[in-house]
C-alpha cells in the first residue's frame, strides 16, 4: 500500500531526514512492505515541490542503512530485511529524545512526564 | 562581524555561474560591490536581499543587459562567450514585463520566441501553457502583472536551458500558481539537471526548491553558503548561566547575535552542535536547548544582521 508523503509545516530539520522519517513511518505503520516501490524521485519531488537531488539524497541514505534497495532503471524498493519492529523502535528513541530534551529544558520531572504521558494515551483511548 | 561564507564547489571545479569582482555603480552609488558569485552545477541559488540590495542588476549583468564597470562573468567555465551565446542557453524570467511586443498577441509571442531557440520543445510549452491555465488569444501588454509572469516563465523553460536566472519569478503570481510552479520547477530539474539562479522575497515559495543561498547587501554579496551548512551550522542556544559567567573568546567569535535577561542567555551561533555544547558546558554553562535554526529562519537571520553590518 502505498503511503502519503506529507512534510510538516514548521518542521525546521532538513528535508531529507523528513522524507526518511516518512518511510520509516510507512515501514513502521505496515502500509511499505517489503519489496514495496518508492516514488519516483521526479515525481516525489514534483509532489512535495522539493528539490530532486533532496529525494535522492534521501533515498541514498535509506539505501546506505539498508532501508531500501534501488534496482537501476527500474526504482527504489523496500529491502525484505526492514521489520516493521526496528523501525518502531527507532521512532519511539527519536520521540523520546525530543520529549526529553523539552523536559529538561522546562524543568519537567521525567517521572511526572510519563505518568503524564500514560494518562494521555488512556484519555485518547478512551475517545476513540 | 563578518558573514563571509564561501562553500566547496563540485568536485571538477567548473560552476554553472562565476563572478569575479563584478562591480557596478550607478553615478556614486554603488549597485554591484566586488561580486564573487558561485553557482555550482546543478544547484537552485536563491538570491535574498532588501529591495535595492542589487539583485536585479546582478542577473542583468549576467545577461548582459546591463553592463558592469569591472569584473567577470564566466557560465561553464566560459567567460568568452557573446551575449548571444550566452543567452542561448539561459531560460530568463525578468523583474518586469515591460520589455516590448504589448502589440502582440501571446500565442504569437511565444511562436516568435521559440524561432530562436533551436531546441524550443513544443509539447512542453503546450504542456506548461495548460497547467498555467494561459490563453494565447489576449495581446501580451493587456495582461495583468501575474498573467505575464507565467507567459514570461513558459519562455524561458521551453528551450530547456541548462541555466535558469528567474527574478523574483513568483511577482504577481496566485497562490495556486505559485503552488504549481513549485512543482514545475522541481520536475524542470529532475529531468534536465539545469541549474537554477533565483531572486526572491518569498522565501516561502522556494523553500523546498533552494540549496544555496545568497545574501546580497548594499550590492555586496554579504552572506554564499550551501543549506546543508547552513541548517546544520547555524544554532539557537538557549542556557543558563553562573553569575560573572563570561565565554571564552571562542565561543564570542561564534555569535552572530545574542539576547539574555538575568541568567539566561539566548544566542543565534555558527559550529557544530556538538562542539558547542561541549564547549559551553565546558564554562559552566547549563544548555537547556540547542536547535539548529533550519533554514528558513536561518535565512532570516541572515538578512537580519546583513542589514545591520
Amino acid at each position: 500500500m502505498p503511503i502519503l508523503f506529507q512534510l510538516r509545516p514548521g518542521d525546521t530539520r532538513p528535508i531529507y531526514l523528513q522524507i526518511t522519517d516518512e518511510v520509516r513511518r510507512g515501514i513502521a505503520h505496515g502500509q511499505l512492505v517489503p519489496d514495496e516501490a518508492l516514488p519516483s524521485v521526479r515525481a516525489l519531488a514534483s509532489d512535495l515541490r522539493v528539490n530532486p537531488n533532496t529525494v535522492q539524497q534521501a533515498y541514498r541514505e535509506l539505501e546506505r542503512d539498508g532501508t531500501v534497495y534501488v534496482q537501476r532503471g527500474r526504482g527504489t524498493f523496500i529491502a525484505a530485511t526492514q521489520d516493521q519492529t526496528d523501525e518502531i523502535g527507532r521512532i519511539t528513541e527519536r520521540l523520546a529524545d525530543d520529549v526529553v530534551r523539552e523536559a529538561w529544558r522546562s524543568g519537567v520531572p521525567i517521572d511526572a512526564l510519563i505518568a503524564a504521558i500514560q494518562e494521555t494515551a488512556r484519555k485518547k483511548e478512551d475517545d476513540s | 562581524m563578518t558573514l563571509e561564507l564561501s562553500h566547496a564547489l563540485d568536485s571538477d571545479g567548473v560552476a554553472a555561474v562565476r563572478t569575479r569582482g563584478l562591480t557596478r555603480w550607478f553615478g556614486d552609488h554603488c549597485a554591484l560591490d566586488e561580486v564573487g558569485l558561485i553557482v555550482p552545477k546543478g544547484a537552485v541559488y536563491v538570491l535574498a536581499g532588501a529591495n535595492g540590495a542589487g539583485k536585479t542588476t546582478l542577473l542583468r549583468s549576467l545577461m548582459e543587459l546591463s553592463r558592469v564597470d569591472r569584473g567577470t562573468v564566466e557560465l561553464f567555465g566560459d567567460g568568452e562567450a557573446s551575449p548571444a551565446q550566452r543567452r542561448a542557453q539561459i531560460g530568463y524570467v525578468p523583474d518586469n514585463h515591460e520589455f516590448g511586443y504589448r502589440w502582440m498577441r501571446v500565442g504569437e509571442l511565444l511562436a516568435s520566441h521559440a524561432g530562436y531557440f533551436p531546441h524550443w520543445d513544443r509539447s512542453y510549452a503546450a504542456e506548461l501553457n495548460a497547467r498555467f491555465s494561459i490563453d494565447d488569444r489576449p495581446r501580451f501588454g493587456q495582461l495583468s502583472r501575474g498573467q505575464a509572469r507565467r507567459v514570461q516563465l513558459v519562455m524561458a523553460l521551453a528551450h530547456r536551458p541548462r541555466l535558469l536566472l528567474l527574478d523574483e519569478p513568483s511577482e504577481g503570481l496566485d497562490p495556486l500558481v505559485r503552488d504549481e510552479l513549485g512543482a514545475v520547477l522541481a520536475e524542470f530539474l529532475a529531468e534536465s539537471g539545469a541549474s537554477l539562479l533565483m531572486s526572491t522575497h518569498h522565501m516561502h515559495d522556494v523553500i523546498g526548491l533552494a540549496d544555496h543561498l545568497g545574501v546580497l547587501v548594499d550590492g555586496r554579496l554579504a552572506a554564499q553558503v550551501s543549506r546543508a551548512r547552513l541548517e546544520t551550522e547555524l544554532n539557537q542556544i538557549h542556557a543558563r548561566v553562573p553569575e560573572g559567567w563570561s565565554a571564552s573568546r571562542d565561543l564570542e567569535s561564534a555569535v552572530l547575535e545574542r539576547k539574555s535577561a538575568g541568567r539566561e542567555i539566548s544566542w543565534t551561533m555558527w559550529g557544530s552542535p556538538d562542539a558547542l555544547q561541549r564547549e559551553l558546558v565546558a564554562t559552566g554553562a547549563e544548555v537547556l536547548s540547542l536547535d539548529p535554526l533550519g533554514f528558513e529562519h536561518a535565512t532570516r537571520c541572515l538578512l537580519r544582521l546583513g542589514g545591520g553590518v
